[in-house]
């Protein structure tokens, strides 16, 4: 019967792209926080020696990966494809991404709104949500990322500013 | 609990509500394991930029989906088999109605014929079978809902199919879709849910699973509808609303059929006036007479209808005539506030005087029909609302 | 009631509540087409005579029922694959699960095996593996408390692996819960009386989380005023049939509350009490649930005042000022831990510290308390609490509850 019009879905380019920029950058963010911040690295070694995350959208990605190889964390790249995941913190679709990754819903929230998609174990990816809060931290100026954690830490002004800082220029130079 | 058999409640339907609901769908359907909907609905009633938003919400999900925007203002055996064929042909493996009333009929029947393989429609009654689970149907309800859309059972001209597995798997409400067209839609769509809550309330006095959605009906639409009145356009209120309509499907469920429900149904289907209408006309009058001969289950309104403190602060005694009070209250200030837009009478509503003897005839075959009959000549010769109470 | 911007509610069980539920039965099985059902239950319920009180009401109707009384307290994977092999052995075709927490469990676990035909349940853990309706399972609890009759997760333990296994699917929801007095009317004062304290604090969890929604709302105000009415009644008079169905009905509203709303630092901290000290889950439940509400209370004031209603009825809803409304609620929690303790001869722990074995030693030493706040770190139900918890927080929180004396509110962080 030709009444029945076959639409297809269509792509979301631009949020894509910010999402996937976004992911990036957060990646190598983690990379250098567990490098500079004495609480992310703790709560990386209490994690196995091959641990690896990864947070993304439904269905296909972007996707960024997160792995400890040898003692060391490193931003994995975007591409979780055959690899064996311990965590896997997956956005249901693009558009709670976008709502997620520009911070109008904080991952408490959104939590609870069943916004995201939690494999692994729990303990392990509740070490990942704290690292990732920690991250949103340092990256974030309060006003924003008080929308973004629960509660605003009370750090020394010292471990945000030089933590920031370190964060910040590690994440640029990937390193 | 003093009941001395017992009681039950089933409500198969999951709720979705809010921001973005609709961009969950690929994942909600994916669970149950669909990947190729076939989306029904009705283009002149729900207008090109609802589809749009329904289909948009696919974006990105890689998935493809059959669009029918054709279905009519009833229930049409020929075309549902035509669907049938279609739906098999191309292999669609689930249904998404984008609407409210006769368009979730349809739909309802169209997921039975491909379910349980039946071939010809005309054939369906109130007594066909339907007592294994469905292909997964989900309702995207938009603002002229009648709040039926998640009760269980389907309406085919006349007859009505019943059974748990009738009702659709997920109903998913999103604030791009629930604002109103105009004054008289929401206005519609609100009472309907709260006649459909009252009446439910009342009867499952014993019934706390059930009085739990009725209860949250009630309190949306008492919190919501005046505000959604006032502006039909409002996303916030008019969400509500529609929460509401879709909570008083789930509690009217498995419950006998009542005078309020049944006047509006009866209208419905003899005049296509949205059951709301005349639901918020009888309201007051069937709300006088319960309390007049049973006040027993009215005082159980007073609670959803008002709140902590003026529900503590009302003795027992007085509970069930403070309810009716509170509510002929709520239905004048609901009044006063579109004006002319919402009709208040027959007349206003539509309803020719020949065809009122036409639906006395169909109210006399009721069990109930003397007093349906009543209630109708009453608020035939009534005055509109708003000047009587002023 | 308040809409949230976003949420989700499902429960699609059938409640069946009454005097004569369980008559029900044999026609709930035949509409679903099933007629040699499995009874999946524990030697502690069968041993208590109520698979005799199910038999009786079934075998009239039914051509054959089995029944596998084997079920361990901790739900136990070789078990599950166990009970598959007997369930297919003997072609049966539904599944009857009647006892608590464990029973649900393993029957939800069975039954995944014998609907997808699996050989290992492993390959269904998680959540989303499950994609069609499985076998009919009907659930009859014989606690009025943990409300796993209308919860759609399922906790089996692989005890050679030493892995412990989560199911989450709406596919695990039983068909139908059969609330019947008579299922919990030998339940044992103490019993009764922290079982119903879990429920409530299901309830209470459920109201002021953070996944609430108007229709959990709706939910665990009715389980609150149920439950808070019912439960003195029952462990002051077992054989209460009316009261016992009423906590039934309560903790039912309450597990369908909590499993749409999920729970927060009560069952975070009872959890970890539970993994580290062994302490009974609704022990642990009554103990902590006014810390709960404490520990939250800046942030969510207006809803824990909102309990004071259901919980304590018009007159003291009316003689309390507005701005003493939380705190009554929290004294009132407080006061029933007290009457409890009462009416159980002390066996009703009121805090950590007078929790104890069968042999009277104490359960919970002081110095375990460190374990326990930092073993609550690996458990998810933090998430949902609306403030935020680290180790510092639970140590304070779990220090106060063991010396049984209020929280100091001032020392909560406020962010």
């Amino acid at each position: 019967m030709e009444i029945v019009e076959v639409v297809r879905a269509g792509g979301k380019p631009f949020k894509r792209a910010y999402v996937s920029i976004f992911l990036w950058f957060t990646g190598r963010a983690i990379q250098a926080a567990a490098k500079v911040d004495e609480q992310v690295r703790r709560e990386f070694n209490s994690l196995p020696d091959d641990f690896t995350f990864s947070l993304g959208v439904l269905p296909d990605g972007p996707w960024m990966v997160i792995g400890r190889e040898k003692g060391q964390v490193k931003y994995l790249g975007g591409d979780p494809e055959g690899r064996h995941l311990h965590v896997r913190l997956a956005m249901k679709n693009i558009e709670t991404a976008f709502l997620i990754l520009s911070f109008r819903e904080s991952t408490a929230l959104a939590t609870a709104r069943n916004r995201l998609i939690t494999e692994g174990e729990v303990p392990q990816a509740l070490a990942m949500i704290r690292v990732m809060d920690i991250v949103e931290v340092y990256l974030l100026p309060k006003m924003i990322a008080r929308l973004a954690v629960k509660r605003y830490p009370s750090w020394t002004p010292g471990r945000k500013f030089f933590g920031r800082i370190g964060i910040y220029s590690r994440a640029m130079l990937g390193i | 609990m003093n009941s001395d058999s017992c009681f039950t409640f089933t409500c198969p339907v999951k709720t979705n509500s809010g921001n973005i609901a609709l961009e969950n769908l690929p994942v909600e359907l994916s669970g149950l394991n669909a990947g190729k909907p076939l989306v029904v609905t009705n283009i002149a009633k729900v207008g090109r930029k609802a589809v749009r938003t329904l289909t948009g919400a696919f974006g990105d999900s890689g998935m493809s989906l059959g669009v029918f925007d054709s279905l009519g203002d009833k229930v049409d055996p020929a075309l549902i088999e035509q669907l049938r064929t279609t739906f098999i042909e191309e292999e669609y493996d689930s249904i998404i109605a984008l609407g409210g009333g006769t368009i979730v009929d349809s739909a309802k029947i169209l997921n039975l014929t491909v379910s349980l393989k039946i071939t010809d429609v005309r054939n369906l009654s109130a007594q066909t079978p339907v007592n294994r689970n469905l292909l997964p149907l989900v309702v995207v309800p938009t603002a002229d809902a009648t709040g039926l859309e998640t009760a269980q059972f389907a309406r085919l001209n006349g007859a009505v199919l019943s059974s748990e597995y009738l009702a659709p798997v997920l109903v998913v409400i999103d604030p791009r879709l629930t604002r109103g067209k105009d004054v008289k839609t929401i206005y519609a769509t609100g009472l309907a849910a709260l006649g459909r809550a009252l009446e439910s309330h009342i009867i499952a006095k014993e019934n706390p699973f059930r009085q739990a959605y009725s209860f949250a009906a009630i309190r949306f639409i008492r919190d919501n509808l005046p505000a959604a009145v006032r502006n039909p356009d409002d996303k916030k209120t008019t969400l509500a609303v529609i929460n509401a309509a879709v909570m008083s499907g789930c509690a009217f469920s498995g419950t006998e059929a009542r005078p309020l429900h049944k006047l509006g149904q009866v209208f419905q289907e003899m005049l296509k006036i949205h059951p709301g209408i005349i639901m918020g006309m009888c309201l007051p009058h069937i709300l006088d007479d319960y309390l007049h001969h049973d006040g027993n289950g009215l005082a159980s309104l007073l609670h959803p209808l008002t709140g902590d403190e003026e529900f503590a602060q009302t003795p027992e005694v007085q509970r069930a005539g403070a309810a009716v009070s509170v509510l002929h209250r709520f239905m004048a200030d609901l009044h006063s506030a579109p004006g002319k837009d919402v009709p208040q009478t027959l007349r206003e509503a539509g309803v020719p005087p020949y065809a009122i003897e036409d639906i006395f005839e169909v109210l006399d075959v009721d069990p109930n029909g003397v007093y349906l009959r009543s209630v109708v000549e009453r608020i035939r010769d009534k005055t509109p609302m708003a000047e009587k109470k002023g | 009631m308040v809409l949230p911007d976003y949420y989700e509610f499902c429960c699609r069980v059938k409640i069946v509540a009454g005097h004569d539920a369980l008559e029900q039965i044999p026609g709930l099985l035949s509409e679903k087409g099933a007629k040699k059902p499995l009874i999946i239950t524990d030697k502690g319920v069968a041993g208590a005579g109520l698979i005799d009180v199910v038999s009786r009401v079934l075998q009239d109707r039914l051509a054959g029922i089995l029944i596998a009384d084997n079920v361990p307290p901790d739900s136990d994977l070789r078990i599950v694959h166990q009970l598959a092999q007997f369930y297919r052995d003997n072609g049966c075709d539904a599944i009857i699960a009647v006892g608590g927490g464990s029973v649900m469990d393993t029957a939800k676990g069975v039954n995944i095996v014998v609907s997808e035909n699996a050989s290992d349940l492993m390959a269904f853990s998680g959540a989303g593996a499950l994609k069609r309706p499985l076998k009919p399972l009907i659930a009859i609890p014989t606690t009025a408390g943990t409300g796993s009759e209308v919860t759609q997760v399922a906790v089996i333990k692989d005890h050679e692996k030493h892995l412990k296994m989560a199911f989450l699917s709406y596919f695990l929801l039983p068909d139908v819960s059969i609330l019947d007095p008579r299922m919990t009317m030998t339940m044992p004062p103490f019993i009764t009386a922290m079982t119903g304290m879990d429920a409530l604090s299901h309830a209470t969890e459920a109201y002021y989380c953070l996944q609430k929604n108007p229709l959990s709302d709706a939910h665990a105000l009715s389980a609150v005023s149920m439950i808070y009415q019912h439960l003195p009644m029952v462990v002051q008079n077992p054989s209460d049939l009316n009261g016992r169905l009423a906590m039934s009905i309560g903790a039912c509203l309450a597990g369908i509350a909590f499993s749409n709303s999920m729970t927060g630092i009560v069952h975070n901290l009872g959890h970890a009490s539970g993994s580290v000290c062994g302490v009974p889950h609704g022990l642990a439940m009554a103990i902590l649930l006014p810390y709960g509400l404490e520990y939250n209370m800046h942030k969510c004031e207006d809803i824990i005042a909102r309990l004071l209603l259901p919980m304590a009825g018009e007159t003291d809803y009316l003689n309390t000022p507005k701005e003493q409304k939380a705190q009554k609620v929290v004294s009132l929690i407080r006061q029933m831990n007290e009457d409890l303790h009462i009416l159980t001869n002390g066996r009703h722990a009121r805090c950590f510290r007078e929790v104890k074995d069968r042999e009277g030693k104490p359960m919970v030493p002081r110095e375990t308390l460190p374990e326990i706040a930092g073993a609550a770190l690996l458990d998810g139900a933090s998430m949902y609490n609306p403030e935020d918890t680290d180790y510092t927080d639970n140590l304070m929180v779990l220090e106060a509850a063991w010396e049984g004396c209020p929280l100091d509110l001032s020392k909560v962080k406020k962010g």
